[in-house]
Parts: C-alpha cells; structure tokens; sequence
C-alpha cells in the first residue's frame, strides 16, 4: 500500500462509517477522529513530498480506452492540508453541543456529517487527479457533494443549490467541451501528452482552450462575472458546513486554474495570447479579471446586513488575491497567492465559527439585531477580532503576509492600476469588517442578550486552535512559506526563497519576526503608560453622554443600520446590480427559447415531423 | 550592527518621536493662536496636558477592550517609529519597508475603533464610520503616491530610498523628480492627519467630536499621546519620500516641522466638508494629480 492508498482508503472508510453510524450522538467525534487520522496519513507523506516525489495510487481504471490514474504532488499535498485541516475542525465545532441543538431543532445531522466527508473525499480524490479524465471525474464528484452540503438546511438553501448546480453544470460542461478539443488533437488525456501537444496549437484553439477551461473553473472559484451563486449557497449551509465551504471548497476552482493554465498550458503561452481590441493579453485579463473580483464582491458585502452573507461575499472577494498572485506568476507574487489559500482558509474559517457561535446564543446573524455581545462571549470575540485582523490584512496576522507578497510583485513588475485594485479591495474589506465586528460584539447590549453566555468548550476549542495558528503563522510565515516553495517548484513557477520571518529582498525585505516582536514591545509601553494612569472606574454602558437625555434600558443606543451612510450617500448609485440583471437576461432568453420551441413542437402535427426525418434521412443516403 | 546599539535605538526611536510630537501639537496651537490673535500657550503646555490628563482622579472605563483599544493606540504608533529611520538611526526599517510602515500605521486607528465601539455611544460609532470612510477617501491618492515612490526609487526600503535621494543632493529629492506625487502626497496628508477641512470624524457641533466622546482622563491622554506620533510620523514619511530625509538632526527637524506646519496653516483656513464631498474631492484631484505623477515616473 503506497501512503495516498492509506489516505484515500481512510478518507472513503469515513464516508462510509458516517454512513452508517451518522445518527448517534458521537458521529461527530468518530468524524472528528477520522479527519485527525486522514491529517497524520497526509502528515506521513510529508518528507516525501518534500524530496519532490510524486505519491502514485495504486489503483487504476480505465474508461473509453483512457487510462485514470491518481497521484498527489506538492500542489496536491498543499491543497489536502487544508482540506483537512477545515473538515476536521468543522466536524469538531459539529461534534458537540452545535450539533446536539442543529439536531433538536428538526435539522439533518446524519446528512450534515455524510455530506461534509463526501465532500472531503471527493475533494481527496480531485486534487490527486494524474489526468484530465480523473480531473473531470473528480470535479463532478465535488460538484454533487457540495451540492449535497448546500440542501442539509432546507428552504432557501435549496433554492441556492439549484443556482449553484445550475452555474456548475454549465461550468462542467465548458470544460468537458475543453477536455474533448484536446483529446482530438493530443489522442489522449494524460498530462504529458497535452504538455507535448501544446507548441502544436494554433493560437485560436489555445484561446478557444482558455475561455473553456478558464469559465469552468472560474464558476467554482467564484470569478466574476460567474460569481453570483455562491454568497447565498454558502452563507445559508449550517455551521459547519459553512465553515468548510468558505475555506476551502472555492479554491478548487484555484487548484484547477493553476494545473491546467499555469502546469499544462504555461503562463508565457497566456502572455502571447491577444485579445482583441485591447492592449492586454490573456495573462492581463485573468490579472484584472481578479482585481474585479477583489473589488465588487467586497464593496458588496460593505452592504449586507446579515453577518453570514457578508462573509460569503468576502470569500469570493479574496479569491480575487489568490488568483491575481497566481497570474503575475513571479516568485513573490505566486507565493503571495498559494499563501493566500491557505492564510484565507484560517481567517474564513474562524470567522464564520465566531459567527455561528453569535447565532447559536442569540439566534440572530442579522447585524442590525446584535451588539454589545463582548462582556457575554469574550472568546468569540477575540476569535472574530483575531479573523478580522486577517481578513483585512493588518499585521500580525497571517492574512498580512500573503497580501504583502502579492503586493510587492505588483511593485516590482509595475503594475500600479492592479496594485491600486487590490489596496481598494483591502479598504473595503477594513470598512466591512469592522462593520461585522461593531455591530456584533461592540456597542451596546440589548436587553433580550444580557442574559447570554460564551458559546461552548466544543465551539470555543476549534476557534482557539485557528487563533493561535493565525497568529503563528503570522509571526513565522516561514513555516507555510516552506510548502509554498514546494508548490511552486512542483508547478513550474520561480520559486521564492523564504526566511522563517518572511522574505530577505535587496529591494525591501520582510521580516515577520521583528515587526511582531517590536509591535508587542509598543503595546507594552503603551500598557505601561496606561497603567500608570489614575485608576479606572468601569461604568455601566446607559451611564452615557446623551446630549442631555437620560438613557434606559429600552432606549436603542447603537449606532448599527446604515453603517457607512456617508459613503453609501455617494457610491449607492455605482451598485447597478448589473451580473444580477445579466443573469435573469440570461435566464429569460432560455425561458423565451424553450417556450418557443414547446410552440413549435405542440403546434405541429407529429406525422410531419417522422416525414422530414424521413426526407432528410433518403436526402443523406442518396447523395 | 550589534543588538545593543539597536535596542538603544529601538528605545530611542519612539521616544525621540514623542518629544518632537508635542513640539508639533504646541507648534499646531502656536499657528491656531497667531492666526486668531491670540497669545498661546506657553511651551510646556502640551507636556502639562498630558500629565495632568493621566492624573486625573475621574477615569471612566467602559469595558476591557475600552482599555486595549487606547493601549494599541499609543502602542502601535511606538512601533511604528521603529520603522521609520531618522539620522544616525535605521531601528528595524530593513526589517519592514514601506509597505509594512503604511499598515502597522492603521493598528493604532484599529485599536482606537475598537476601544470607541465599545463605548456604545453613536457618536463614538458616526465618529469610526466617517474615519474608516476617510481613511478610504486618503488612502487611494496615498498608495498612488507610495507606488509612485517605491517604482522610481526601485526599493520599498526607506533607508535606501533615503540614501539614494541624498546622494543626489537637493536634486535627488523626490519632491524634484516626482513633483506631481509630492503634491497628491500632501493632499493624501492632509486627510491622514484629520485636520479641516477634513475633521468630518471629530466635527464638534455635529456628533460631539465623534470618538472623543466617551474618553476622559488618561483615555484621552492617550489619545493625545497618539496624536503626537501621528504628526511625527506624517511629517517624517514625508520628508523621508519626498525630501531626502534627515542629513543630520538640524535639517531634518526644520523639513519635518515645515511639512507639518502646512497642513496645520490650511486646517484653520477651512471649514468642514461633508463625508461625501470629501470622498469625492479626495479621489478626484489627488487621484488625478496622482496618476498623471504616476505616469511620467514610469515612462
């Protein structure tokens, strides 16, 4: 048994032992353990994959004459890591009380766990895909399993599970059209055989290729303009799921992009590629094509009002980095963007965690019905305030470094517009996050909440877990850093050379450690200057200045709706909600082709139809 | 250079940064006087502020994270004067570059929006909102400018930015090659350090000076404290971008006292935009300016 048969087997064992013991109470913690079991079969395959060996599956199939093989590089190693790592803490936040009460309240608990290890395999199996018939296969398989998540809640969930599917079968389609032009041309699927074939094609099908491939991926990576089912599908999955969903699952679009653009057609290819018209080539395009998804889908979650909404919204926003740093394609930028993946998959994860962990004691996501909640769950907050951090990209935070890598690429390869983008992106996120965390966890404390209590140990432990990995991971980026550059040197992209604390650069170096270490040391000083202070006196939150009124317990002193309203005064009329209408357009058009052909169809007799079949069919045998 | 002389600096920096910080705010009032016709107050009085603000036997906290906020306030701002290197000091500016000195600059507004939010006052909260919001307008023209910077000098490291400028003498200045940005770089300054007629977030008469509101005593001393190093650090990153830095303590001071002056002499000329006009004059003339600077420095 080669070490990837023990992960697949074991991945697959968990499916089916959920299966069948989904129902009790402590499949939670079953899963829990399988998921940390399936992290140390992939924790054995490190130092191999470090040498640069390639793990092979041993079971192969065979299906039309191509053969399928799985195998898991750096690429996939990096990518399962995070998997994991997002399904084994989902499970344990499911694991407990969470799960006990999602239950209790009529939800599907056995479907929720069956569902997040579908997903986790067949994730598994995608990332080990060794050619495009196994590629295509298992992104069908992550397809349905998402899907499958996306139903467990019911009612409106399904109804974005219907758009979801809808965009990834159109998606899946667009590659499987891709996958055929080139097996016409290679005579098979196998990564080597395309990698020979492509110096044959002619610009035109390389383009053809791109827009087929680049549109299927990008419906799963939530790219603009293929965005708009997946802040819905998301935000409205339980818990956990959304957890998952928000860290991980998006970036297999990603995993995709980087195998077949960058691995299999070359990024130097995408540079030749004109397009018309314009002054850019391919490789610009899919540059702006991130920076636009950097900055509406953030400028749009500025404006949601329900907190699990707003960070679905930044999900799709922060694909936008990944993909950009992927793109320019140098050392710094394409480890900006492999970090991003994995800097993100923390943040989102911890902050849709703090999130449930604000509905589980309230019941509310609705921002304009919390606040105050910081003397009631102080650990949630800080798990939120540690995510926001990250989110946003401020130092220590993990989320600083990635976005710092890709940064400095654009500095260096000039790119001041896409640079300009991506700060854009970055304030907007500022703005919305701290949206997120006032109107929860800051002002002031409604009657009906002073009554709540910090979310549970089973809740609180994964939310810890993440908050001390972001913050390592923050101070000593070179721990990821080191994957990063086997990812890059397994792909074929110039490979960073990292320190523990960043980055030495004659140009501007970067140095994680002493930045920390000297920021800590300010809030020291500043601590003791505090302190040394005149004594505080805490008061209650009505004892306020009001202008001259008297505060009462039933007087709304929070300043929630509308947050920005200066700004929104000014950028409202720019939300034109134009993909929505270009959807419904869409939408309409097929409706207004369908209803013409049943016209059609009805409309005729069906005798006339068997007579131009059988006109058309002499016409074709006798000529 | 050994860890003694740069834990010297490291503790020299920011202290150095205060002293001239409340030479700045006394300077701040100075002009506000001569402008009105009044005396002002007299040198120490900005020292005087502070302590009397720190002693002060009323000090209301309303919550933990009331207190950290005003601790990462002063903190972050102590840290970031590490980055920045004046003569005969580098501290860690090797270790941290430009970039990192732009957004170790928001901790301390962080901290602050996380300390105010917790005052639940509304005033407090419009008062973040319009910060956050012009931290938006501001640092679209301000990024331009950095780029601009880092592009022509090839290098995000402000000692060499430094040195390069002051090997070519006054005509190496980055106010001399790059005199568009130099200009969209004050604009940027401007709405950085909160003066009219950019003080939408403090605004006195309409939200009862915004995040002030609920601080007192030494809550409001840090607060101070904070805005010395705030127009220190403007004043340096300025002079350290665009005018060749500090060749020795003489000229640096005078440069980084003149830059700040101006901002201070155009804030008692002006009244207050509304948020929206300031967002929209921010991203048009110093966007514009910005850009164009952005243009001749590339080609």
């Amino acid at each position: 048994m080669t070490p990837l048969d023990e992960l697949l087997l074991f991945s697959g064992l968990t499916l089916v032992l959920l299966l069948l013991l989904g129902r009790f109470s402590y499949a939670g913690k079953i899963a829990t353990v399988f998921y940390a079991g399936q992290l140390l079969f992939l924790a054995k395959m490190a130092d191999r994959i470090a040498d640069g060996a390639i793990m092979t599956f041993s079971l192969q199939a065979e299906l039309f004459g191509q053969q399928m093989s799985w195998r898991y590089d750096a690429l996939s190693w990096f990518f399962a890591v995070i998997t994991l790592g997002a399904g084994l803490l989902s499970s344990w936040y499911a694991s407990g009380e969470w799960g006990e009460r999602f239950r209790r309240r009529g939800g599907n608990l056995w479907l929720l766990h069956v569902a997040l290890a579908a997903n986790v395999f067949s994730m598994l199996i995608l990332l080990g895909s060794g050619d495009l018939l196994a590629l295509f296969i298992g992104w069908e398989l992550v397809s349905w399993a998402s899907f499958l998540l996306m139903t467990v809640a019911g009612g409106r969930a399904i109804q974005a599970a219907m758009r979801y599917i809808t965009y990834a079968m159109s998606g899946a389609m667009a590659i499987l059209a891709g996958i055929v032009l080139l097996w016409s041309h290679a005579g098979g699927l196998q990564y080597g055989q395309i990698i020979d074939v492509m110096p044959q094609l002619s610009q035109a099908q390389v383009w053809l290729l791109v827009a087929l491939f680049g549109a299927g991926f990008a419906v799963k990576m939530g790219l603009l303009p293929f965005h708009l089912w997946q802040a819905a599908a998301y935000a409205e999955t339980p818990g956990p799921g959304a957890a998952f969903f928000g860290a991980i699952s998006a970036r297999m679009g990603l995993y995709a992009i980087i195998l077949v653009l960058v691995q299999l057609i070359g990024l130097a290819r995408l540079s030749e590629l004109t397009i018309p018209f314009t002054f850019l080539d391919m490789r610009d395009f899919w540059a702006w094509i991130a920076v636009l998804t950097i900055i509406l889908p953030t400028y749009t979650a500025l404006r949601q009002t329900d907190a699990r909404y707003l960070l679905a919204w930044h999900g799709i926003g922060q694909g936008g980095y990944m993909l950009l740093g992927v793109v320019l394609g140098d050392a710094l930028g394409s480890a900006g963007g492999l970090l991003h993946v994995f800097n993100y998959a923390t943040n989102q994860a911890v902050l849709f965690f703090a999130v449930f962990a604000v509905m589980f004691r309230t019941g509310t996501a609705d921002l304009n019905k919390l606040g105050g909640l910081i003397t009631r769950m102080p650990i949630s907050f800080f798990a939120m305030l540690v995510g926001i951090i990250g989110l946003a990209g401020l130092p220590p935070m993990n989320g600083f470094v990635s976005k710092w890598f890709v940064y400095r690429s654009l500095m260096v390869e000039g790119e001041p517009l896409l640079f300009l983008g991506a700060i854009i992106g970055t304030l907007g996120t500022i703005l919305s996050v701290y949206k997120l965390i006032h109107n929860t966890f800051l002002g002031q404390l409604r009657v009906e909440h002073v009554e709540v209590r910090e979310a549970p140990w089973s809740m609180v432990v994964p939310m810890i877990i993440l908050m001390l990995l972001i913050f390592a991971t923050g101070v000593a980026p070179g721990l990821v850093l080191d994957w990063v550059a086997l990812v890059q040197s397994a792909v074929g992209l110039p490979v960073v050379e990292n320190t523990l604390g960043g980055i030495e650069l004659a140009s501007g170096s970067l140095d994680m450690l002493w930045v920390v270490g000297v920021l800590f040391a300010g809030f020291g000083i500043g601590a003791l200057l505090f302190y040394s202070g005149g004594r505080t006196r805490q008061v209650h939150q009505l004892d306020n200045y009001a202008g001259g009124h008297f505060l009462t317990a039933e007087t709304r002193y929070h300043y929630s709706d509308n947050f920005y309203a200066g700004l929104m005064h000014l950028i409202r009329p720019w939300y034109r909600g134009s993909f929505v209408w270009l959807e419904s357009t869409l939408g309409s058009l097929l409706g207004i082709a369908a209803s013409l052909m049943q016209r059609l169809y009805g409309a005729l007799h069906p005798s006339i139809y068997l007579l131009v079949t059988v006109v058309v069919t002499l016409t074709w045998v006798l000529l | 250079m050994s860890i003694q002389i740069l834990l010297m600096e490291l503790v020299l920096m920011p202290l150095v940064a205060f002293v001239v910080g409340l030479f700045m705010v006394l300077m701040l009032r100075r002009i506000g006087a001569k402008l009105q016709r009044r005396v002002g107050p007299p040198m120490m009085q900005p020292l005087y502020d502070i302590v009397k603000l720190y002693g002060k036997k009323t000090q209301i906290s309303h919550g933990w994270m009331h207190d950290i906020g005003i601790i990462m306030a002063v903190g972050g701002y102590v840290a970031a004067e590490t980055l920045l290197p004046v003569p005969g000091m580098d501290g860690i500016a090797d270790k941290g570059g430009l970039v990192t000195l732009v957004y170790v600059m928001m901790i301390p507004s962080l901290g602050l929006a996380l300390g105010v939010g917790q005052c639940a006052n509304p005033n407090g909260s419009i008062g973040i909102a319009r910060a956050l919001t012009a931290m938006l307008a501001y640092d679209v023209p301000f990024v331009i400018v950095v780029f601009g910077v880092a592009w022509y000098f090839g290098t995000t490291n402000l000692v060499d930015i430094i040195a390069i400028q002051q090997a070519g003498g006054v005509s190496g200045w980055g106010a001399i090659a790059m005199p568009l940005l130099a200009i969209a770089g004050l604009f940027a300054l401007q709405g950085m350090l909160g003066k009219q007629p950019f003080e939408i977030y403090i605004a006195p008469a309409e939200i009862a000076t915004g995040p002030m509101v609920e601080m007192s005593g030494k809550y409001l001393g840090g607060l101070f404290v904070m805005q010395c190093f705030q127009l220190y650090t403007a004043g340096v990153l300025y002079v350290s971008l665009f005018l060749g830095g500090g060749e020795n303590w003489l000229f640096f001071l005078i440069k980084v006292f003149a830059v700040v002056a101006i901002p201070m002499t155009v804030a008692f000329l002006f009244p207050r935009y509304k948020t929206e006009q300031m967002i929209r004059l921010m991203w048009k003339w110093p966007v514009m300016i910005g850009l164009l600077g952005l243009a001749f420095v590339m080609h």
